[in-house]
C-alpha cells in the first residue's frame, strides 16, 4: 500500500513538472500577444497546441491575436477548435458569432454538418457516460430480475434505463457519423484539382468559411465549399477543426 | 445660306387695311422627287384666323399647316406676323401653280412652277449623329428632304474634381462633377454609371448654387460651372487609385422653331488619386478624423437585481460609419450584455458627421460600489497626422441591496471574459483538458452498447432455457398414463381396500400422469401435486384411529380432478 502511494505521488510530481514549461510557454505567449508580437505569439500558442497541451483557453488567445493580427479565418478557426475542446464555453461561442458577423458569412456556412452540433452537445452533457451508467444500470436490474422472480420492479426499471441509455447513446453515435470539418484561413484560397502545388486552381475559396473534409492527402485537404465545389487546398489555407493543427511549416 | 424664290405681292393699303398678306416658296423650279415649302405670311392686326389653302395645279399637299407667331417692337411701336407652312409634292413633271391666297379683303397673287424630271435640289450631306434619330428633330427636315444643322458643334464640357488627391486610407475626399457650357441644355444623365473602384461611396446632396452658374474661362473663353453632382469618397486601400472617366450624355436646348436640339456625350478626364497607409497600433480599428468619446450610465446608484444602460459614445467627423464595434466593456462584479448600436450621421463635404452610440445593459450581481473602467478609443487625427488614443473616465455606480454586504470586494471576473481597454481579453490559465473533451470514440461506445444488449440478450436467453428446462420436466403425460392414472384413482376411491393400499394407488396414479415435480417448480400445478401426495403420505403413515374411507375418497377425487386439469 505503501509502495502504491508513492508511486501515485511521483506520477503527480512528473505530471506538475512537465506541465509546468507548458504553463511557462503560455505565459510567454501572452505576453508576446499584449505586447502587439502577435506572429511570435501565434507560433508560440502553435507549438503548444502541436505538443498536446490543447485547451480552449489556448485556442481563446490564439484566436484574440489572430484577430488583433487581422487574420479572421484563422481567429474563427481558432475559437471553432476551442468550442470544439469545450462547447460549454459560453464566450467562445459569443465571440464565434460576433467573428461570423464581421466575415459576413451566413450562420450555415460555419456549420455545414448539423450532426456536429449533436456531438458539442453530446460532449458537453457527457452523454457518453450517461449511456453507459444507464446501460450497466439496465444490465444489473435485468439480472436481479432473474435472480429474483418474485420481485416485479426489476424488470420495468431493465427496460426503462436500457431504452434510456439507448437513446443516450443514439447522439454521440449519430454524431460520430458527421463529416470532420476545416476553416479557411487565408483569404482568397485556391481551391485546386489535385493534391499538388503545380495543380490548377478551379476557383477560390471564402475566408472563414467552414467547409467538409472529404478526404486527405498529405498536407492536402479535398473538400467541398458551400456551393457545391469540390477540390484540393493546402492545409496551410485550410485548418481542420476536429484535429489540432500541423506544426507550423518552414 | 439657303436661297429663297420670293413672289411677293405688297397688296395696296386701303384705309381700312390694318394687315398685310405674303404668299412665298422656297423655289421656283424643282424636280418632281423634291418638296416645296409654300408659307403664307400675315403681318399686321385684323386678319382672319383661318386663310384658306390656295387652288393647287399638279400639286398636292403632304405636310403643314405648321403655324408660328412672332412679336416685336420696333421703336416703340409692336408688330405681329403669323405664318402658315406647308409641304408640297409635285404630281408631274410640266407646269405647276399655286392660286392666289385670299384673306379678308387681301390676296398674294399666284405662283408658278416649273417641275422637272428627277431632283432639282443639291444634295446635302447628312448630318452625323451618333444617337440615331432624334425624336425631337425638325419635321421639315424629312419633309423637305434636307436637314438643317447648327451653326458649330456646341461649347461644353464636364469635369470631375477632386478636393485633393493624396490623403490617406479612410480620409474623406469630395468628388465634384461640373457641366461647363456655354450652350443651353435640356438633359443630362450619365451614359454609364461611374466606378470607383477602391472607394467607399457616400452621395451628397445636390450642390445648391446659383442657378445661372458662375463664370469659368476654359482656354480664353468663357462659360458657365454648373455642379451637378458630388460624392464623398473613402479610400479603402492604399495605393495609387485611379477613377476612370465619367462619360455623360448631355441633351442640348432647342434654339429655334427649326432648330433639332440633340444629344451630345462628353467625358470627364481620369482622375489619379494617391492614398497611404495608415500607421499600426494595438487598438486602433481605422477610425480616421476628428472625433470626441464619451461614456455614461443612466443612473449611479441601482438596487441589486436591476440594470443600468452604460452608453459610449462617439461624435465628431470622419468615417464615423467604419466604426463598427465599441470598446469592450467589462465591469467587475456585474454582468455587461452585447451591446446596441444607435447611429445619426449625415454626409458633409467634410465626411461623415454626427455620432455613434453603443448601449450595453449592465446587470450588478453583487452589491457595493463597482466601477466601469475607462473605455479607450483610437482614432487616426488627420489635423495632427498620428494615432490618438484617449480614454473616457471610469464611471462609479452603487448597488444597494442583496445579500452581500456593501463594501465587500467583488468577485473577479473569469478569465477571458474581461476585456479592459484596447489590450486583448487573454486569458491567464491554460485550464487544459477539460472534462467534455474527454468523449469517447464513436466506435468505443457502438461496441459498448453493442455489448450491453448482448449480455442483456444472454440474461433473456437463460431465462428462456431455463423455462424450457421445467417445461421439459413437467411436460404432459401421455393420454395412456393419465388413463391408467385416472383408472388407479377410480378403484382408489371405490374398491375396499387399506388406506396403505388407497394412498399408494394415489401416490403412483400422480407419479404416472406428472412424473417427478422439482422440488423448485412453484406453479400452481407443481404446488397441487405436491399437495396430494403430501396428504396421500398422511393417510398412508398415520395411525389407524379410526375409519379412512371417506378421506380416501375425498383424495382420489382430488387427485381425478388434478389429473384432469394438469395432466
Amino acid at each position: 500500500m505503501k509502495a502504491l502511494r508513492l508511486a501515485l505521488v511521483a506520477a503527480a510530481l512528473a505530471a506538475s513538472v512537465a506541465a509546468a514549461p507548458a504553463v511557462d510557454r503560455f505565459r510567454e505567449a501572452n505576453e508576446l500577444a499584449r505586447a502587439g508580437d502577435y506572429p511570435k505569439a501565434i507560433a508560440l500558442y502553435g507549438e503548444l497546441s502541436a505538443s498536446g497541451e490543447e485547451s480552449a483557453s489556448l485556442y481563446w488567445n490564439w484566436a484574440q491575436a489572430a484577430a488583433a493580427r487581422g487574420a479572421q479565418g484563422e481567429a474563427l478557426w481558432a475559437l471553432l477548435r476551442a468550442r470544439e475542446l469545450d462547447p460549454g464555453d459560453r464566450a467562445v461561442v459569443r465571440d464565434v458569432e460576433r467573428l461570423r458577423e464581421s466575415l459576413n458569412l451566413d450562420p450555415a456556412e460555419i456549420a455545414p454538418e448539423p450532426l456536429a452540433a449533436a456531438g458539442r452537445a453530446s460532449r458537453r452533457f457527457r452523454l457518453d457516460l450517461v449511456a453507459l451508467v444507464l446501460l450497466a444500470l439496465s444490465l444489473l436490474a435485468h439480472g436481479l430480475a432473474r435472480a429474483a422472480p418474485g420481485l416485479r420492479w426489476p424488470g420495468g426499471a431493465a427496460w426503462a434505463t436500457l431504452l434510456l441509455g439507448l437513446m443516450a447513446a443514439a447522439v454521440p453515435l449519430a454524431a460520430s457519423l458527421s463529416r470532420p470539418t476545416a476553416v479557411v484561413v487565408r483569404r482568397g484560397a485556391p481551391l485546386l484539382d489535385a493534391a499538388s502545388p503545380t495543380a490548377e486552381a478551379t476557383g477560390s475559396l471564402r475566408e472563414g468559411e467552414v467547409v467538409p473534409v472529404l478526404e486527405s492527402s498529405g498536407a492536402w485537404l479535398r473538400v467541398e465549399d458551400n456551393a457545391g465545389a469540390r477540390g484540393w487546398a493546402h492545409v496551410d489555407d485550410v485548418r481542420r477543426i476536429d484535429a489540432a493543427p500541423t506544426p507550423p511549416r518552414d | 445660306m439657303r436661297r429663297l424664290a420670293i413672289a411677293l405681292a405688297l397688296v395696296p393699303a386701303l384705309a381700312e387695311a390694318s394687315f398685310t398678306l405674303r404668299s412665298e416658296v422656297d423655289a421656283r423650279r424643282i424636280g418632281v422627287e423634291d418638296q416645296l415649302q409654300l408659307t403664307i405670311t400675315v403681318e399686321g392686326s385684323g386678319a382672319p384666323d383661318e386663310i384658306p389653302l390656295p387652288a393647287l395645279t399638279n400639286l398636292e399637299v403632304v405636310g403643314g399647316p405648321y403655324q408660328s407667331t412672332q412679336v416685336s417692337i420696333v421703336n416703340g411701336r409692336m408688330s405681329q406676323s403669323r405664318s402658315h407652312t406647308y409641304a408640297l409634292q409635285p404630281r408631274a413633271v410640266g407646269k405647276a401653280e399655286v392660286g392666289v391666297v385670299r384673306a379678308g379683303d387681301q390676296a398674294a397673287p399666284a405662283i408658278a412652277i416649273e417641275v422637272v424630271a428627277g431632283s432639282a435640289r443639291p444634295r446635302q450631306p447628312q448630318r452625323q449623329d451618333p444617337f440615331g434619330m432624334d425624336p425631337f428633330g425638325d419635321p421639315f427636315e424629312e419633309m423637305l428632304g434636307r436637314r438643317r444643322s447648327r451653326a458649330a458643334a456646341p461649347k461644353l464640357l464636364v469635369e470631375a474634381v477632386p478636393s485633393r488627391t493624396r490623403l490617406r486610407v479612410g480620409e474623406p475626399l469630395l468628388l465634384t462633377y461640373s457641366l461647363v457650357t456655354q450652350a443651353s441644355v435640356a438633359d443630362l444623365q450619365f451614359k454609364e454609371p461611374p466606378q470607383f473602384a477602391g472607394f467607399w461611396v457616400e452621395d451628397l446632396e445636390r450642390p445648391q448654387g446659383s442657378p445661372s452658374g458662375e463664370a469659368a474661362t476654359v482656354e480664353g473663353e468663357s462659360y458657365r460651372r454648373f455642379p451637378i453632382l458630388r460624392k464623398l469618397l473613402f479610400p479603402t486601400k492604399a495605393g495609387t487609385l485611379t477613377l476612370p472617366a465619367t462619360t455623360f450624355r448631355i441633351g442640348l436646348a432647342r434654339q429655334g422653331f427649326f432648330d433639332a436640339g440633340g444629344a451630345v456625350e462628353r467625358a470627364t478626364n481620369p482622375v489619379t488619386i494617391t492614398v497611404d497607409p495608415l500607421p499600426d497600433a494595438p487598438g486602433f480599428s481605422g477610425a480616421v478624423g476628428r472625433f470626441r468619446t464619451s461614456s455614461s450610465l443612466d443612473r449611479d446608484v441601482v438596487p441589486l437585481g436591476e440594470a443600468v444602460t452604460l452608453r459610449f459614445r462617439i461624435e465628431g467627423t470622419g468615417n464615423l460609419k467604419w466604426i463598427d464595434r465599441g470598446p469592450e466593456v467589462a465591469v467587475a462584479g456585474a454582468r455587461v450584455f452585447p451591446p446596441q448600436a444607435k447611429s445619426d450621421l449625415r454626409a458633409t463635404s467634410e465626411g461623415i458627421t454626427g455620432s455613434r452610440t453603443w448601449e450595453s445593459v449592465v446587470v450588478p450581481e453583487t452589491s457595493g460600489a463597482l466601477e466601469v473602467p475607462p473605455l479607450p478609443f483610437s482614432w487616426f487625427d488627420t489635423a495632427a497626422g498620428k494615432i490618438v488614443t484617449v480614454e473616457t473616465p471610469p464611471l462609479s455606480l452603487r448597488v444597494e441591496g442583496g445579500t452581500v454586504a456593501a463594501g465587500l470586494p467583488v468577485p473577479a471576473p473569469r478569465p477571458g471574459a474581461l476585456r479592459s481597454g484596447g489590450s486583448l481579453p487573454l486569458r491567464a490559465d491554460l485550464d487544459r483538458h477539460p472534462a467534455s473533451s474527454l468523449a469517447l470514440p464513436g466506435r468505443t461506445l457502438f461496441a459498448l452498447a453493442g455489448l450491453a444488449l448482448l449480455l442483456h440478450a444472454a440474461l433473456w436467453g437463460a431465462g428462456r432455457w431455463r423455462a424450457g428446462a421445467r417445461r421439459g420436466a413437467s411436460r404432459a403425460a401421455s393420454p395412456r398414463s393419465v388413463r391408467a392414472a385416472l383408472a388407479h384413482l377410480e378403484r382408489a376411491g371405490r374398491e375396499p381396500m387399506s388406506k396403505e393400499q388407497a394412498a399408494s394407488l394415489v401416490e403412483k396414479a400422480l407419479h404416472e400422469a406428472f412424473g417427478e415435480v422439482p422440488e423448485d417448480d412453484e406453479s400452481e400445478r407443481a404446488r397441487a401435486v405436491r399437495a396430494l401426495l403430501e396428504d396421500g403420505r398422511l393417510v398412508r403413515y398415520a395411525p389407524q384411529l379410526g375409519q379412512y374411507e371417506d378421506r380416501v375418497k375425498d383424495l382420489a377425487a382430488r387427485a381425478a380432478a388434478v389429473v384432469r386439469r394438469w395432466a
